[in-house]
């Protein structure tokens, strides 16, 4: 870790004000998405890779871009198309100047191992072949290419998905989406003030301009590795808050044995499996996240709550009658959860 | 009909011309010729035997109905069988007499005829059969004058004696069926959830204050704090209808207003329970809400629930 040398504490202490900072700045270029925001940071602390979901021009891309722009480091986006083949992310071919083939590092390798954000446009329009490499980068970090292995340890997988377009799409593959740490839904901002400077302010036309004009680099994001593992350390779990968490889980899979009933459904058939234990350990992460930047040390139902849908909403696979309404079952799933499972 | 006694009588054959070749013979048959009061029915039977080919003309019988002043005819039934080789036509006929006679005499059931018909290819020949009038005796049914009496109604006869009923079936059938009846009434009250089901609006915030204020008299609070913030999160879990969080106490004081002037110390219990259960302890949890001050918080919140 970079800073063995301070007190614990009062690297927390700091690194809050600039994950404050961070959100401010991100807050200054996307209107309207404060819990979006909050969420990307704690996935940012919590080192886990984000999945936007959302309506076509609602801001996923600026808003990946604004957050690529305020963590610093080297950058990487590619546009996921259909005839997208895994080595156009790794090698970039073309014909030099003297007339032969060259083949070097494509978008992936290019800024080497320094690649913080890779960030991954349209993610559903890419071929499952795709979608494999991509498992491996998200999981080990690595990637093998020109003979060798090439790590990335600061490496963030941001990826957006249009929620509306269905058509030469390809379902991202259960082991992928268990990868993402979260899957937050974007939604155009409600308020009306937003929605009018969204619209008339020529500030936010420009989308290039306005990730430029942000400060960049508010977050050193070399060290965000070592922060991450230190909040991780230093938030505590109390065994109440250990045996909420279990609970939780518990009535997910199997929310008809915990006297869950939602209307219209078999409860008993809802659920089909999912809810990895991965998957449950990313909500601890991510609770301990967001345990830290309300400026505790310790983790409590809320943070917990606060965090739920977006980390584990994803992972539950439901029965094939029900997937098609899953946007509608799985809200009332979680908050009838938390309405019933009890704390402590 | 059922003959016990036959007392033939033989009206004779018609000989007249070629309808006597035809109707071979008519007998009638009566149970008895006497002994009729008034109201008896008087049966008879009538056997027709004609020739092969003939048949009743149906239309030809009397109508059931009044003949006389006295006299009804009640039913009439006509079968037909093959008698040797002739056809022989059984009439069933049912009187009624209404003669009040004051003493006994005979009297006369006027004949009938019948007509019979055969089809051919050449044309329908008919013939008649005449039934014969009969008679038989009619007898009063008292004398003519009885002895005087001082009471009209000693003329009539007593009431028949009625033998005592036993009613214990009728009872018990009628205990069943009432208990019956209550069982089904309280299993309806109860899907309905009628009085004595319909659950009472609880008052969950008064049985935490009674819980918390029994544990708040016991001597080590370290030990019972625990359980004294379960009891009210308890009643906050049961009044909001799910469970309640610290970051929900805004809402719930929002949908509950009648407790909004314990917001700050609902605040300190949220707080409380926090350090308690998922912070440093129940040490730095005391601290911030001791156990008198969580039951005077809960008497406060019972108070309120009960006002409300």
């Amino acid at each position: 870790m970079m800073n063995q040398v301070r007190s614990g504490d009062a690297m927390l202490t700091d690194w809050r004000a600039a994950a404050t900072r961070f959100e401010a700045t991100v807050g200054a270029a996307v209107l309207g998405q404060a819990r979006a925001i909050r969420l990307l940071t704690i996935a940012l602390f919590a080192r886990g890779h984000v999945l936007l979901e959302g309506d076509v021009g609602v801001g996923k891309t600026t808003l990946l871009r604004a957050v690529a722009r305020a963590v610093g480091g080297a950058y990487a986006r590619v546009e996921g198309t259909v005839d997208m083949m895994p080595t156009d992310l790794v090698y970039h071919t073309y014909l030099a100047e003297d007339g032969r083939p060259r083949v070097e590092p494509g978008p992936v390798l290019r800024q080497s191992e320094d690649l913080s954000v890779f960030f991954f446009n349209e993610i559903n329009r890419a071929r499952p072949q795709v979608h494999a490499l991509l498992l491996r980068l998200m999981a080990e970090r690595t990637l093998t290419a020109f003979d060798r292995e090439y790590r990335f340890p600061n490496l963030q997988v941001f990826a957006d998905r249009n929620r509306v377009e269905r058509e030469e799409t390809f379902e991202l593959p259960a082991a992928a989406r268990d990868r993402f740490l979260m899957e937050i839904g974007l939604e155009a901002p409600q308020d009306a003030a937003s929605r009018r400077a969204l619209v008339f302010d020529p500030r936010f036309h420009d989308t290039d301009a306005l990730i430029a004009g942000l400060d960049g680099g508010v977050l050193d994001h070399a060290a965000l590795p070592g922060i991450a593992a230190a909040i991780q350390h230093g938030i505590q779990a109390s065994p109440a808050i250990e045996a909420y968490v279990i609970g939780l889980w518990a009535a997910l899979v199997r929310p008809g044995e915990a006297g869950i009933r939602l209307p219209g459904l078999d409860m008993e058939a809802l659920v089909q499996g999912g809810a990895s234990p991965r998957g449950v350990a990313f909500l601890v992460r991510a609770a301990r996240v967001r345990a830290w930047l309300e400026g505790r040390d310790w983790m409590v139902p809320e943070d917990v709550r606060a965090v739920f849908p977006e980390v584990m909403a994803h992972r539950v696979f439901l029965e094939p009658i029900y997937e098609l309404r899953r946007a509608a079952i799985m809200p009332d799933l979680c908050r009838a959860v938390f309405e019933t499972v009890p704390a402590p | 009909m059922r003959i016990r006694f036959l007392a033939p009588l033989l009206a004779g054959l018609l000989l007249s011309g070629p309808a006597g070749a035809q109707v071979r013979s008519v007998e009638i048959r009566t149970p008895r010729p006497f002994g009729y009061f008034l109201g008896d029915l008087v049966r008879a039977e009538v056997d027709l035997v004609v020739e092969p080919g003939f048949r009743l003309q149906a239309a030809s019988l009397p109508q059931p109905g009044a003949l006389t002043y006295w006299l009804d005819l009640r039913d009439l039934d006509a079968t037909a069988s093959v008698y040797g080789d002739a056809r022989r036509v059984r009439l069933a006929l049912t009187y009624q007499t209404f003669y009040a006679a004051l003493d006994a005499r005979a009297l006369e059931i006027p004949g009938f005829t019948v007509t019979f018909v055969s089809e051919s290819d050449h044309g329908a020949t008919t013939v008649k059969a005449e039934v014969p009038a009969w008679s038989f005796n009619v007898s009063p049914l008292r004398e003519v004058q009885p002895p005087a009496r001082d009471d009209p109604r000693d003329y009539m006869r007593p009431d028949g004696q009625v033998g005592p009923g036993d009613p214990r079936p009728l009872l018990l059938g009628a205990a069943g069926s009432a208990s019956l009846a209550l069982l089904a009434l309280a299993g309806l009250a109860r899907d309905r959830s009628w009085w004595p089901f319909r659950a009472r609006r609880g008052r969950p915030f008064g049985r935490a204050a009674r819980r918390i204020r029994a544990l708040a008299r016991r001597p080590d609070p370290m030990l019972h704090h625990r359980d004294a913030l379960l009891a009210l999160h308890d009643a906050l879990d049961t009044v909001a209808g799910r469970r309640l969080f610290a970051d929900d106490r805004g809402d719930f004081l929002k949908t509950h207003p009648a407790y909004a002037t314990e917001g700050p110390d609902l605040a300190r219990f949220f707080e409380a329970s926090r350090r308690t259960f998922f912070g440093p302890g129940p040490e730095d949890g005391l601290a911030v809400l001791d156990l008198p001050a969580l039951a005077a918080l809960a008497r406060r919140l019972a108070h309120a629930e009960r006002a409300a």
